[in-house]
């Protein structure tokens, strides 16, 4: 079927795109990925007829989340080294563990019974919005709480502050061993 | 008019009152003479007011007041009870305690002169509180205040012992009193703990299951093992001549150690109701009053003479008691008290005057000192026994009840000991009062009147008490008649024989000691002092190595658990702590780790 | 294109992205990880709103997109401040509350 033909290319580029993103040792291709990986989900959201959802996915995820990733790591480079981003000496370790509970999860999933595709129709948005101002009311209103916290936590947050000296780079680890209290943060002189 | 029970309280806190005067006013105590006549004064008025009781109790002897009040309440009843329990018993005992602690103390007037004043106002106050804790005792309406004065009357012994604390010899005599006593007493704890929870109560008049009472009257019995100074626990009675002679007069001839022998005559109610302890009784008395007599007679010390002697005395008594006839018993130890203390004070004089208590030292003291040394001589023929004399009815009577209960053996024991006390004050007369006269003895001189008077006294008491024997028995629920029966005839006359055998050797010295050469290995025996070593290897060997083990299973295995849990806390602690490494991806690792954990557990069920 | 193979899909994307959590040590790359693992979700709630009927499954998932860019929007100005205070953003620069 010419569905789940689309279905497996969407998955493996999915997949593809996540394993790129882990392990893409340049941010901004990692970032880049990322954006990729988001927009292949958009489509499979309409497949699953959910077009509104994968609408918004496109707005906020790829528009938003990506591009503020992308200023966030143009604004935290370090001139003298570009994509230098080292990984961890865990690799082994956390492969097998993921690896673990993927296998753990799909022999659970594939012993389950589960219904199949039922074939209905996609969800018009008029829906969701039926549903938000009836059912999910009050966590529509947090949510917007929510989201007016976050923005004024991010402002604050972004504040210039006053240091009592100068940042100071780090060469590796070592050089903060007992040094926390020369720094007008913690609150000790 | 006052009442017994206002009599007695005079007799019990007219001396507390004293002693705690002379205890508390500091000024009293350092003036000494004050204190002296403060507490020579109390003694007299306890004298005075047990003697009122006395002569109430004489025209209705079956008289019993009996006044208590709750000690220690617990619910409805009271665990314990105080008070005061006066029978013809217990008002004899304070009569005999009051008159001998009077005579004592004004004695110690004139012997303790010599002594710096903050030394006689500590001795008189000591002897003041010696008089409440007796008292306290021999009034007790229960056991239970029994024991309370017994422990008290033991501390004021020690108190007494270590008079001259700064002598170590006597210090080690204190504290060797008090070992032994102790340990003896725990009898005496244990037993009224197994009454009380045998009978619900702490008096004397319980009954109780044979089984019952015989471990009972065993333990109570070996509190007066120790206290009456029976073998095997007699060690510390001539260790305790170390205190000043008056002590040794009141407290470890007449009064204190003649307590354990009280205790049986108040609780004789229950030893009656324990054949086989009476038995035993009979048995290590009948032993104790021989094997005291043979170590009496190889003494050179005149106060380790009369203190073997008053342990043998005891013994006396203690088989008396275990024949059966509380009456002998308690009727030895009145008239004990009257002559031991005259012979005690006696031998003081005579130490006074020679300045040593060694018998060389002495002789000939006769021609110097004519009162003390009359006074010497009847003590003595009271104690051998002497037809006329008290220690003759006394002794006849407990030789005819031994006899009558069946105890041969034990009979004889007495019959022996008797030869031999007759024997060994037959050797100190002669060696210290005739013969010819020491270098010391030269200069003696007849004692003041203070200290004269009491031996007076109680040398009346030594003659004629023994005449009053029918009234004091009915004054003890008995009677008596006295008779001369086979005991006291070969009693008599084994005692006239230890006479004239002393006589022959130390007197006339028409026989040496090297006739009875034959009994040179007893008398290796008994010079040995096999039991002081025994109790010492017991001690070292058993008490010391158990506390040893306990000391080491304290040390290592309950401290060592304990030490054990905080070094484990504290090595875990440390150990822990490394997982704070304060690395945020340390701590995604540890939450991912854990998941994923978790959800193969959750999986798999 | 059965409820097995998406659910199999998001399990994939899922482990994926702790491997990458794990694994990573740069602040924003740790991000982007765990939008991975949100991604994974939010395909897992779509697919249970498509097959069990209903609109709750698309409505949470409007929630999630909105909650992670919140999450988004705050963690970036921490990084910015970590980045101000230590002049590079890999995580482990930030061990001060260590023991």
């Amino acid at each position: 079927m010419s569905g789940s033909l689309l279905f497996f290319a969407l998955a493996a580029l999915i997949l593809l795109g996540a394993v790129r993103t882990v392990a893409s040792r340049d941010l901004v291709r990692a970032v880049l990925w990322l954006g990729i990986v988001l927009v292949v989900t958009a489509l499979m959201f309409l497949m699953l007829g959910a077009p509104f959802l994968a609408g918004i996915q496109l707005l906020l995820y790829t528009g938003g989340v990506i591009t503020l990733m992308l200023f966030g790591v143009m604004l935290t480079r370090r001139h003298h080294e570009i994509g230098v981003d080292i990984d961890s000496s865990r690799r082994l370790l956390a492969g097998i563990g993921s690896a673990g509970l993927f296998v753990a999860m799909a022999s659970a999933i594939l012993r389950t019974d589960l219904p199949a595709w039922s074939g209905s129709a996609p969800v018009p948005a008029i829906e969701i919005g039926r549903a938000f101002l009836t059912d999910h009311l009050v966590a529509f209103e947090v949510l917007s709480v929510l989201l007016l916290a976050a923005m004024i936590g991010a402002i604050v947050l972004g504040r210039q502050r006053d240091f009592d000296d100068e940042p100071e780079p780090i060469h590796g680890k070592s050089r903060h061993h007992g040094t926390g209290g020369r720094h007008g943060k913690d609150g000790h002189p | 008019m006052l009442t017994p029970i206002d009599y007695a309280l005079i007799a019990l806190f007219v001396p507390l009152a004293a002693a705690f005067a002379i205890a508390v006013v500091t000024p009293l105590r350092h003036a000494g003479r004050p204190a002296a006549l403060l507490s020579v004064a109390a003694a007299l008025t306890s004298l005075g007011a047990s003697l009122v009781l006395l002569v109430q109790q004489s025209s209705q002897p079956d008289r019993v007041v009996h006044e208590a009040m709750r000690w220690l309440p617990s619910g409805a009843a009271s665990l314990a009870q105080v008070g005061i329990h006066l029978d013809g018993v217990s008002i004899a005992m304070s009569v005999v305690v009051t008159l001998v602690a009077a005579c004592v103390q004004i004695f110690s007037l004139g012997y303790m002169a010599d002594e710096p004043p903050a030394a006689q106002g500590r001795y008189f106050g000591y002897h003041s509180f010696f008089i409440f804790s007796m008292l306290l005792l021999v009034i007790a309406p229960n056991l239970l205040q029994l024991f309370a004065g017994w422990e008290l009357v033991g501390l004021t012994s020690y108190l007494l012992i270590g008079f001259y604390f700064q002598r170590p010899s006597a210090a080690k005599a204190s504290v060797k009193a008090i070992w032994v006593t102790k340990f003896a007493d725990m009898g005496l704890l244990l037993g009224l703990i197994c009454l009380f929870a045998v009978s619900g109560g702490f008096e004397w008049t319980a009954t109780l299951s044979e089984g019952w009472a015989t471990a009972i009257t065993l333990l109570l019995f070996l509190a007066v093992v120790g206290k009456s100074a029976q073998f095997p626990l007699h060690i510390w009675l001539p260790n305790a001549m170390e205190g000043p002679t008056p002590v040794s007069a009141l407290l470890h001839a007449a009064t204190m150690v003649a307590a354990g022998v009280y205790l049986v005559v108040r609780a004789d109610p229950l030893f009656a109701q324990a054949p086989n302890t009476q038995l035993l009784m009979a048995w290590l008395g009948g032993f104790t009053a021989l094997f005291a007599a043979v170590l009496a007679t190889l003494q050179t010390d005149i106060k380790r003479v009369l203190a073997y002697s008053t342990c043998s005395q005891l013994g006396y008594m203690v088989c008396a008691l275990g024949a059966g006839s509380s009456i002998a018993g308690y009727f030895h130890l009145t008239t004990h008290a009257f002559f031991k203390a005259l012979l005690f004070l006696a031998a003081g004089s005579l130490i006074h005057a020679v300045h040593s208590n060694e018998l060389s030292a002495m002789g000939g003291l006769a021609r110097r000192m004519k009162l003390t040394s009359a006074v010497f001589v009847v003590g003595a023929f009271a104690l051998a026994g002497i037809p006329g004399f008290a220690g003759f009815f006394s002794k006849d009577l407990i030789l005819e009840s031994v006899y009558e209960a069946g105890l041969f053996v034990p009979w004889a024991m007495l019959i022996a000991a008797a030869f031999l006390t007759a024997f060994y004050m037959g050797r100190v007369v002669f060696l210290a009062l005739f013969g010819p006269c020491s270098l010391a003895a030269e200069s003696a001189h007849e004692s003041g009147s203070s200290m004269t008077g009491p031996l007076l006294l109680l040398a009346a008491g030594s003659l004629g008490i023994g005449y009053f024997g029918s009234d004091f028995a009915r004054l003890s629920g008995g009677s008596y008649h006295f008779h001369l029966g086979m005991s006291g005839m070969l009693g008599t006359a084994c005692a006239l024989a230890g006479l004239l055998l002393s006589w022959l050797i130390y007197g006339s010295r028409r026989l040496t000691p090297q006739t009875f050469r034959f009994l040179a290995p007893v008398e290796r025996l008994a010079r040995s002092g096999l039991v002081d070593r025994f109790f010492e290897f017991a001690y070292r060997r058993g008490a010391l190595a158990f506390s040893d083990a306990v000391g080491f299973f304290d040390r290592y295995v309950v401290d060592g658990l304990m030490n054990w849990i905080g070094w484990t806390t504290i090595v875990s602690g440390r150990r822990l702590r490394r997982t704070q490494t304060g690395n945020v991806r340390d701590y995604v690792y540890a939450v991912v780790a854990g998941t994923v954990v978790l959800a193969f557990w959750g999986l798999s069920r | 294109m059965t409820v097995q193979a998406l659910l199999l899909l998001t399990s994939g994307l899922f482990c994926i992205g702790i491997y990458g959590v794990v694994t990573r040590r740069n602040a924003i790359a740790l991000l982007l990880s765990a939008e991975l693992m949100i991604n994974a979700v939010t395909i897992n709630l779509v697919t249970f709103s498509r097959f069990a009927g209903g609109v709750t499954g698309q409505v949470f998932a409007v929630f999630t997109i909105a909650l992670t860019v919140a999450e988004v929007v705050v963690g970036l100005a921490i990084v910015i401040l970590l980045f101000r205070w230590r002049r590079e953003i890999a995580v482990d620069s930030a061990n001060e509350l260590r023991l």
